[in-house]
């Protein structure tokens, strides 16, 4: 038995015992906890999941690149393919990385609005590792002010942008969300403004509380004004077109062919050419009665049979092809566990 | 049973009932490589299909549809293995386009060693492997596509398929191609039953490939399975007779035994099978 095989066998053997015994006992047994590791070790199988992407991407531009490169037949598909598998890569990769900023410019508001929070609880819990409050409210003061400018930018921006916007929908949703986030930030500044900076024995610490939750408000106004500016965008409106307008559309097409083929499918299982057949065709019949008015027209009885034949012999089967299936899989499982694999898979 | 939070004392004996037959059968198939096996028409016909695309010297196709990693497709890797093999002994060009990259790379690696024991590694081609999009309907229609452009002779869709098993049966009916699928959803088994010259139903899958390989381990497990299925029908006949009895004609009888079996019922139920 080479190295490969038994390297092979070790994994397949660990892997079967860990989820097993993961799914098996509870989460904490004496000294052991089972799940520990669990989200680091799904987190693996995502992360070899994500490797095997590449391995189409690299199928796909060895299979079609070859194709394009010596002009075979087909070159011109496999060009256009090519093509839009770089403008998708490309766009998408542009989306994600605009809605991460847009992400990551709403997270500096919430990392605000908790930062006075922490503020306010380490004041009430008396707590003395940690700068005095007044020295934090300052501090918090200048951050929050600095932060607060890069909003009014923003908000000129879409201010802008909904006056040149011809599409009167947008333009309505604009100006309804510089209004929510105008009136947010105008709260949360003279919220800043109420915080204590002098030195004090007491304090209530109630702006600070004020200031989180009006930071919160801003932060969820802000970030919906964000996604609008950037919903008019050349990259999103390319992006929908290229995912929406074609990818999705394509596919829903490809869906709509079945109706079709259902068609030609069943015009060919229903040729009575043997007592099957002629049995599967009276079946068929019966179950179409049942679902039309016409079918109740010619007998009322129809509903019902057609009821019974869904419910007991065809679901009968069914059952049994499942339970039959499952079993066989169970001990296929088993034997992948166990490595005990013929010959040819070795 | 403490401390166990999903299994019970009747699911670790279900699971005994089901693996032990196996064992106990896998090792008479090394002694006795006879064992019995009923014919299938469908896995026969793989042969007539390889036969069928020397002749008219157009390529085979064999998809394993929307089938991940897992035991359905470890048994669709015993089928393709041995129609991988055909295809290098009689110099035939096997298409095997992909929806799951690490699938591919599995399929791959297997086609290569049915090339490999044939002695023909250098007739493999790797691009014959083809990766075509996970996106099923995406999938569906570069198959097509493949098929109407190769002209295939014969087709093998074995394993997993949803909504997309008529397109891909459809494509090769109308290139005339024979077509052999085999499914373990009981929606998809209909259409393809429509569609394909033969059709391999629910666990005919997992046997096929120990009708073809004949190796010991395959068929003493296609042995043990089907006993442990006995079991289970015994299991299920039990269970109808109880709960007949209980619903229907335990009322009509009085006297000591009559609550024996809703007593039975509940240790079965509570005590077995919930502990």
């Amino acid at each position: 038995m080479n190295y490969r095989f038994r390297l092979i066998r070790i994994f397949t053997f660990l892997g079967g015992i860990y989820f097993f015994l993961q799914y098996v006992l509870p989460a904490k047994l004496g000294p052991f906890t089972f799940g520990k590791y669990h989200e680091e070790i799904s987190n693996g199988f995502i992360l070899m999941g994500a490797m095997a992407v590449g391995l189409g991407l690299i199928n796909l531009l060895m299979v079609h690149g070859s194709r394009l490169v010596f002009r075979r037949t087909g070159w011109v598909n496999s060009a256009a393919l090519l093509l839009a598998m770089a403008l998708m890569i490309v766009i998408t990769a542009a989306d994600w990385l605009r809605t991460q900023k847009i992400a990551a410019q709403a997270a500096g508001l919430d990392m605000l609005a908790q930062f006075s929070r922490r503020i306010s609880s380490d004041y009430q819990s008396q707590r003395t590792d940690v700068l005095p409050f007044w020295e934090r409210n300052r501090l918090l003061l200048e951050a929050g002010s600095s932060q607060l400018a890069v909003v009014y930018e923003s908000l000129e921006a879409a201010a802008n942008l909904a006056g040149r916007s011809t599409d009167p929908a947008l333009k309505t949703r604009l100006s309804a969300g510089l209004q929510e986030t105008a009136a947010h930030l105008k709260e949360t500044e003279s919220l800043l403004k109420e915080l204590e900076l002098e030195s004090s024995t007491a304090s209530s610490m109630s702006p600070n509380e004020d200031l989180a939750r009006a930071l919160g408000r801003l932060q969820v106004s802000w970030r919906e004004l964000l996604g609008l500016q950037y919903a008019s965008s050349i990259t999103r409106k390319v992006y929908d077109f290229l995912y929406q307008g074609l990818f999705m559309s394509l596919g829903a097409a490809m869906f709509a062919l079945l109706g079709f083929y259902i068609a030609s499918a069943a015009y060919r299982a229903f040729r009575l050419r043997s007592a099957e057949s002629g049995l599967m065709m009276a079946a068929a019949l019966v179950v179409m009665l049942g679902q039309i008015p016409l079918g109740v027209w010619i007998w009322y009885g129809f509903p019902e049979l057609r009821l019974w034949l869904l419910q007991i012999p065809s679901t009968a089967a069914s059952r049994a092809i499942e339970m039959g299936a499952a079993i066989a899989g169970l001990v296929m499982a088993f034997r992948m566990w166990l490595s005990i694999e013929p010959e040819s898979f070795r | 049973m403490t401390g166990l939070e999903h299994a019970t004392l009747g699911v670790l004996l279900l699971i005994g009932l089901i693996i032990g037959p196996v064992l106990v059968y896998i090792e008479r198939a090394r002694r006795d490589r006879n064992l019995y096996v009923r014919r299938l028409p469908g896995v026969d016909a793989i042969d007539e299909a390889a036969g069928r695309s020397a002749e008219i010297g157009k390529p085979l196709v064999f998809t394993s549809g929307l089938t991940s990693i897992g035991p359905i497709l470890y048994a669709c890797l015993g089928v393709l293995f041995y129609v991988a093999r055909k295809a290098a002994r009689y110099k035939l060009r096997l298409l095997a386009p992909q929806c799951d990259p690490t699938v591919m790379a599995v399929i791959e690696e297997t086609v290569r060693d049915a090339y490999r024991s044939e002695g023909r590694l250098a007739f493999f081609d790797p691009q014959s492997i083809r990766f075509l999009s996970d996106e099923q309907f995406a999938f569906a229609a570069g198959y097509m596509g493949l098929v109407q452009r190769e002209q295939i002779a014969a087709a093998f869709l074995f394993g997993s398929f949803a909504a997309e098993s008529l397109l891909l049966a459809e494509a090769g009916q109308q290139v005339g191609a024979m077509q052999v699928a085999a499914t373990t959803s009981p929606e998809q088994v209909a259409f393809f039953i429509c569609s394909c010259d033969y059709t391999l139903i629910g666990e005919e899958l997992f046997g096929a490939s120990a009708y073809l390989s004949r190796e010991p381990v395959q068929l003493g497990s296609l042995y043990g399975q089907d006993r442990a299925k006995l079991v289970f029908m015994v299991l299920i006949v039990i269970g109808v007779l109880i709960a007949t009895w209980n619903q229907s004609l335990a009322p009509y009888f009085w006297g000591p035994g009559a609550g024996l079996i809703p007593d039975v019922m509940y240790w079965l139920h509570y005590e077995l099978w919930a502990t």
